[in-house]
C-alpha cells in the first residue's frame, strides 16, 4: 500500500497569522485562511502586492513562525519548528561574510543535521558538485563581500541544495538582481531544480516573487494573494510544456497568463502606488 | 599637459614626521645646558645615558615585563568575563534589562577609585594590581560585545536554523564570528586602559607601600620620585610606557587584520 501517493506533500488548511506590536498591543492580520496543497515535484510561485504576507507564508512553512489559527503539514505530519528538510533561501542570501564560497556551502554539512553521519570526505565531494552545479568553481576561496550579486545568489543555492532538503522555500531570490542576470538566473534555476529529470525527482518548490512574467516562467501553478489582509485570490494552473527556454516568453499562453494574472491584482497595485487612482481598466497593460 | 606626480616616497613622510620632534629634542637639551651645573632638571643626554643604565642592570626589562604580566592576567580576566556577559546581555533582552542599570552606574567609576577597597582587601601586591586592570579592561569589552552581538543580522540565525544547526553552535558559529569585530574592538580599547591603569595603580600601590614589594614600572617611577629623585630615570619610564603602549596597540590590530580576513 503506497500511503504517501495520497498525501499531499505540503497541506496549508486555514491558516491566519496575525502579529501584536509590542508597545502599542495592536492585532495586525498578516494572513487570513490560507489553504493549499502542493504536490511532491510542483513548482509553485507565489505573486502579490507587497504587504500580501507572502514572507509570512513561507516562514510559516519553514517553521520559523507559527500560525495563529489552521495548521501546516509536510507528508501528513505537522509543521512545529524549522528542519533540514526544508531548505530556506533568504531575499538577502543570509550568506555568512566571515566565511568563504566553499564554506557558506558546506555550512549545513558541518554545523547542521544534514552532514551529521557525514565523513569529511563526503562533505568535501557534496560541496564540490554543488559548487560546480551553480558554476563556482574557482571562487571557492572568495569572500561573500568580493562576489557580485548574481555570483552570491549561486552560492545561496549551491547551500540550498547541498543540505539537501526535499522542499526548497525561495523568498525573492532573484529580487536584488539586474535584470539581464534574472532572466539568466530564471532559466538556470529550472535547470538545477531538474527540469528536463522526470517529475518524482523533482523538488518541491515554493518561490516568492513580485515578478509576473518571473512567477509564470517558472511555476508549474502560480498563486495569487491579495493584501489587507493577506489572503490567497486565485491559484492558475501554468501548462507551458518543459523543459523551457527563451522562447516560453513569446509563447501566446504565457502572454495570456501574465495578463491574467495582472487583472487580478492591478487594482491593488494601483491603490498601493496613489491611493485613489482612477483604475485605467480597459487600456491595455503597460509594457515592462 | 600636466605634471606626473612624483611617486610618495615613504622616506620622505618618515623624515618630515621626525623633524618637529628632533628639534624639540635640540632645544630641549640646549636649554639643559643652560641651566647651572648639578641641576636635577632631565635633559635628553642624561636620559639617553640613564636608559643604557637601566638596560645594563636589568632593573627596567623586569619592571616592564612585570607590568606587562599584569596586563596580560588582568586584561583575560576582564575579557572571559566581558565577553561572555556581553553574549548573554546582547542575546537576551532580559539579561540586559536587568543588568544594564548596574553596568552603567558602575562605569563611569574610574579605576583608581576602586584602589583603597582593592588594597584593604588585596593588600599592596600583584592582586590589587590585577583587581584594577581587570576592572578598567572589563567595560570596554563587556560594551562592545553586548553591541556587536546585538547587532548580529538576525537573517543569519534564522538561516542556521533552518539548516537544523543546534542553539548553542548557533551562538558558537554564528553570533561570535558576527560580533567579532565589535568584540576586538572592545579588547583594543580594553588593553588600552588596562596598560594606563597599570601604571598608575603601581604607583599609587607603591606610594601606600613605601615604594618596597609591588615592582613594575609604575612602582620603579615612584621610587626614583621619592627616593632617588631622578627625573632623567622617570622620564625614561615614560617613554618605555608610550612606546609599550604604541606597540600593544600595533599588535592588537594586526591580531584584528589576522582574525577578520574577511573585512578587507
Amino acid at each position: 500500500m503506497n500511503a504517501s501517493a495520497a498525501v499531499a506533500k505540503l497541506r496549508l488548511e486555514g491558516v491566519t497569522k496575525s502579529f501584536v506590536a509590542p508597545r502599542t498591543g495592536q492585532q495586525t492580520l498578516a494572513v487570513t485562511d490560507v489553504n493549499l496543497e502542493v504536490e511532491a515535484g510542483e513548482f509553485i510561485c507565489i505573486v502579490g502586492p507587497s504587504g500580501c504576507g507572502k514572507s509570512t507564508v513561507l516562514n510559516l512553512i519553514a517553521g520559523l513562525d507559527h500560525p495563529t489559527s489552521g495548521r501546516i503539514e509536510k507528508d501528513g505530519q505537522v509543521i512545529s519548528a524549522p528542519g533540514a528538510d526544508r531548505g530556506v533561501m533568504f531575499q538577502d542570501y543570509a550568506l555568512m561574510p566571515w566565511q568563504t564560497v566553499h564554506d557558506n556551502v558546506g555550512f549545513g554539512l558541518r554545523y547542521g543535521t544534514p552532514g551529521r553521519h557525514m565523513s569529511p570526505a563526503e562533505r568535501e565531494e557534496r560541496i564540490r558538485h554543488f559548487v560546480d552545479l551553480v558554476g563556482l568553481k574557482g571562487a571557492e576561496r572568495k569572500y561573500p563581500h568580493q562576489l557580485s550579486g548574481g555570483m552570491r545568489q549561486r552560492v545561496a543555492l549551491a547551500r540550498l541544495l547541498a543540505n539537501g532538503p526535499d522542499v526548497l522555500l525561495m523568498d525573492e531570490p532573484l529580487g536584488a538582481l539586474d535584470a539581464q542576470t534574472r532572466l539568466i538566473l530564471q532559466i538556470e534555476l529550472l535547470r538545477i531544480w531538474g527540469e528536463t529529470a522526470p517529475r518524482a525527482q523533482r523538488k518541491t518548490a515554493i518561490f516568492i516573487t513580485h515578478d509576473i512574467e518571473e512567477a509564470v516562467f517558472l511555476a508549474d501553478r502560480v498563486v495569487v494573494m491579495s493584501s489587507h489582509p493577506g489572503r490567497l485570490r486565485a491559484v492558475l494552473d501554468v501548462d507551458l510544456p518543459r523543459p523551457r527556454g527563451e522562447s516560453a516568453r513569446v509563447n501566446p499562453r504565457f502572454v495570456e497568463l501574465t495578463e491574467r494574472i495582472w487583472g487580478l491584482i492591478r487594482d491593488e497595485a494601483y491603490r498601493a502606488i496613489g491611493g485613489d487612482v482612477e483604475t485605467p481598466a480597459d487600456e491595455p497593460r503597460p509594457a515592462t | 599637459m600636466s605634471a606626473i606626480p612624483a611617486a610618495p616616497d615613504r622616506w620622505q613622510g618618515v623624515s618630515r614626521a621626525l623633524l618637529l620632534p628632533a628639534a624639540l629634542i635640540v632645544i630641549w637639551q640646549l636649554w639643559a645646558l643652560s641651566l647651572p651645573a648639578g641641576s636635577p632638571a632631565p635633559a635628553p643626554l642624561k636620559v639617553v645615558a640613564t636608559f643604557f643604565e637601566l638596560i645594563v642592570n636589568g632593573g627596567l626589562a623586569m619592571a616592564t615585563v612585570q607590568s606587562l604580566g599584569r596586563v596580560l592576567l588582568g586584561f583575560v580576566c576582564a575579557a572571559l568575563l566581558g565577553i561572555a556577559l556581553g553574549v548573554l546581555m546582547g542575546s537576551s533582552r532580559i539579561v540586559r534589562e536587568n543588568l544594564d542599570p548596574i553596568v552603567e552606574s558602575f562605569r563611569p567609576i574610574a579605576p583608581m577609585a576602586i584602589l583603597p577597597i582593592a588594597i584593604l582587601w588585596f593588600g599592596t601586591g600583584t592582586p590589587t594590581a590585577l583587581a584594577i586592570v581587570a576592572y578598567a579592561a572589563f567595560f570596554p569589552v563587556l560594551v562592545n560585545t553586548v553591541h556587536g552581538v546585538s547587532r548580529v543580522d538576525r537573517k543569519l540565525v534564522l538561516a542556521a536554523r533552518t539548516m537544523g544547526v543546534p542553539t548553542l553552535t548557533i551562538l558558537t558559529r554564528v553570533v561570535l564570528p558576527g560580533a567579532l569585530p565589535s568584540i576586538l574592538l572592545g579588547t583594543r580599547l580594553a588593553m588600552g586602559v588596562a596598560w594606563t591603569a597599570i601604571i598608575a595603580a603601581e604607583l599609587a600601590v607603591g606610594a601606600k607601600s613605601g615604594g618596597g614589594g609591588s615592582g613594575g614600572i609604575g612602582q620603579m617611577m615612584f621610587v626614583f620620585y621619592a627616593y632617588n629623585i631622578d627625573l632623567n630615570a622617570i622620564v625614561v619610564c615614560m617613554i618605555v610606557v608610550g612606546v609599550v603602549a604604541l606597540m600593544i596597540d600595533r599588535l592588537v590590530r594586526a591580531a584584528e587584520h589576522r582574525l577578520l580576513p574577511w573585512r578587507n
